[in-house]
């Protein structure tokens, strides 16, 4: 396939018309309109709370929205009860049968549509591969399985009815680092090799990023932004997708003018023009210590912390603008206690509405 | 653990488990007795007692009494209960943390008086008390201890499973009977057993609501207060003895239910 993305538009797996979820006087979903592409790594990030895990739900057919419409490739599956959907779910709890084993786990859905015991035997050491977990788990009560294993069981399991569209509720979230980021990877290459449609939530921009080819942010019930990584990383919407992201440091911009260090950007800077009240958004590798000649904004520091990160360090530090993030390469000499000038480069920045 | 402190602990379960069951042996070796009066040791050992339990028609007939009332008591209890366990395990509801103390409110109330007003409510409603009416009376005490401990089953384990199920394909119909009751099925025995047992041995709610009928602790009661015989002792003995097979045979069914589904995977 050529990469033509963005310009011929993809049929759209499925499409999300106003769909709204009201709890009482509590509104979890706010008429959340989206199409997701066929064959598309879409993954929905926001806090808790945010109402993406209600959102699963009424994609998966868990619940039903009290507003709005769902067509699966532009047929109406609103109304239609779970078990009739061609699509699967991965929990956050897994929800794995712990009274069966792994094989009765994962031959479940072959079970519930009446295939012979041969075929779900046979299908079950085929995802059992696919999944990369061993023959000989076939019989292990899944009780007896780590998690990382559990993991891979629930990941077979949704698999096994061939489903159109898979999602994912923070299947990830319980595991330690080092076994999150293989198992990122491995959902990635899994998602490439069946060319499935992959809805993916989590709370984790960071997990997102890795993951997906678009990302939507929620915010109590609605989407926010929708765009892929590089988007959302380099041009956030709002205040809020900035903080998301990580640590960021975020300074008012009132026509122009910066309040907290009472400095004008420089004449011509294409904020001047793009926006006249708003939010300068400077991540913390934008930030470094100056020398007066240097330009951009400028202001004197005092260091309060330094944290080595590996390959960088990250710098907490005091200024008349409050307190401020910047990460520089490890070998930098600065240390705690240390008062310095740092600056940024205002055209690098970005700028959120107020 | 060294051997003296092994040693010590043996004597120690060995004291315990003597001290209770003694006296239930000393009732087995009252029913071999064959005088009216309590003589130890007897003068002559007779199975003659069992002989009169086994001929007389009565015998049978406490048996079946206390056999039916328990036996309705532990379905309707399970069902029951289970209805009510979900609806305060599962369901958020304005209330229900008050119908959660509610109840479990009748343990708390002294069975005889529970008996006496209950007694007062069936003839005040114009019911004449009999088998029946105990069923009733049972079940008002027996109901919230099977909730209680159904309800436990409940609490324990995760309600995505059956939305997994549902999601994987699985009817309504199929989730309760691959996923709710093959998880809940400890809790329905265990709650059903307790039931059981409880009614078995009710003698406070049964003096009092089962009109003309007979239980057999009610029987064993009255004949111990005022007329005693080695038949007592007998009938005590093999309505024990009954109790303890019957339980033996649930054991046994459950062993060989588990068995026989695992054969396909080791356990």
């Amino acid at each position: 396939m050529t990469d033509t993305a963005g310009q011929a538009p993809k049929p759209v797996a499925l499409s999300l018309q106003g769909l709204s979820r009201q709890f009482g006087t509590f509104k979890a979903l706010d008429s959340v309109s989206l199409d997701i592409e066929e064959g598309e790594f879409f993954t929905i990030v926001g806090p808790s709370g945010s109402g993406k895990t209600t959102l699963l739900r009424i994609l998966a057919g868990l619940d039903q929205p009290t507003a709005g419409r769902l067509l699966l490739r532009g047929a109406d599956i609103t109304k239609m009860p779970p078990n009739k959907r061609p699509t699967a779910m991965v929990f956050q709890s897994l929800a794995l049968f712990d009274h069966r084993s792994v094989g009765e786990n994962v031959e479940f859905a072959l079970k519930m549509r009446g295939r012979p015991k041969a075929e779900r035997h046979a299908r079950a050491l085929e995802l059992l591969d696919l999944v990369q977990l061993g023959h000989d788990y076939h019989a292990r009560p899944v009780t007896q399985c780590s998690g990382g294993e559990r993991q891979r069981v629930a990941l077979a399991r949704a698999l096994a009815s061939d489903p159109e569209i898979l999602f994912f509720d923070e299947p990830l979230s319980a595991l330690d680092y080092r076994l999150r980021k293989t198992l990122e990877v491995e959902l990635r290459e899994l998602q490439r090799r069946t060319g499935r449609t992959f809805v993916y939530i989590t709370h984790s921009l960071e997990e997102a990023m890795v993951m997906s080819d678009r990302i939507g942010i929620m915010r109590d019930g609605g989407l926010v932004q929708i765009g892929t990584p590089a988007e959302i990383y380099g041009r956030p919407g709002d205040r809020f997708v900035a903080r998301f992201m990580g640590e960021v440091n975020i300074f008012e911009l009132n026509k122009g003018h910066l309040t907290a260090f009472d400095q004008n950007l420089p004449a011509g800077n294409r904020f001047m023009t793009a926006v006249i009240n708003g939010h300068m958004v400077v991540r913390p590798e934008m930030l470094h210590p100056v020398q007066p000649e240097d330009g951009g904004v400028q202001f004197d520091v005092t260091v309060t912390e330094v944290f080595h990160l590996g390959s960088r360090v990250q710098l907490h530090l005091d200024s008349v603008a409050g307190q401020l993030v910047a990460e520089l390469p490890a070998s930098s000499p600065l240390r705690a206690g240390q008062t310095v000038r740092f600056g940024f480069d205002p055209a690098l920045a970005h700028c959120v509405p107020e | 653990m060294n051997r003296a402190a092994r040693y010590l602990c043996g004597l120690w379960l060995g004291v315990i488990v003597t001290l209770l069951y003694l006296p239930i042996l000393s009732v087995g070796l009252a029913s071999l007795a064959n005088t009216r009066y309590m003589r130890f040791p007897h003068r002559d050992w007779s199975l003659g007692a069992y002989a009169d339990a086994l001929n007389q028609h009565e015998t049978l007939v406490l048996h079946l009494t206390s056999l039916k009332v328990a036996l309705v008591v532990s379905v309707l209890s399970v069902a029951l209960a289970t209805l009510g366990a979900m609806a305060f395990a599962r369901y958020d509801w304005t209330g229900r943390s008050l119908f959660q103390k509610m109840v479990v409110l009748p343990i708390f109330f002294p069975q005889p008086v529970l008996g006496l007003a209950l007694l007062l409510f069936f003839t005040a409603i114009g019911i004449t008390p009999s088998w029946k009416t105990a069923v009733f009376a049972h079940m008002v005490w027996v109901l919230p201890i099977v909730t209680l401990v159904i309800s436990i089953r409940l609490f324990g384990y995760d309600p995505a499973q059956e939305d997994a199920a549902r999601d994987l394909g699985a009817s309504r119909w199929q989730v309760l009977r691959e996923v709710t009751l093959p998880h809940l099925s400890p809790g329905l025995v265990s709650g059903g057993l307790f039931a059981f047992l409880l009614s078995w041995s009710n003698l406070p709610l049964s003096v009092f609501t089962t009109g003309a009928d007979t239980t057999l602790p009610e029987w064993l009661f009255s004949r111990v207060a005022t007329n005693y015989a080695p038949v007592v002792s007998a009938i005590a003995v093999i309505a024990t003895l009954a109790s303890v097979a019957a339980g033996l045979v649930v054991i046994a069914g459950l062993r060989l239910r588990r068995s026989r589904r695992g054969a396909g995977s080791p356990v």
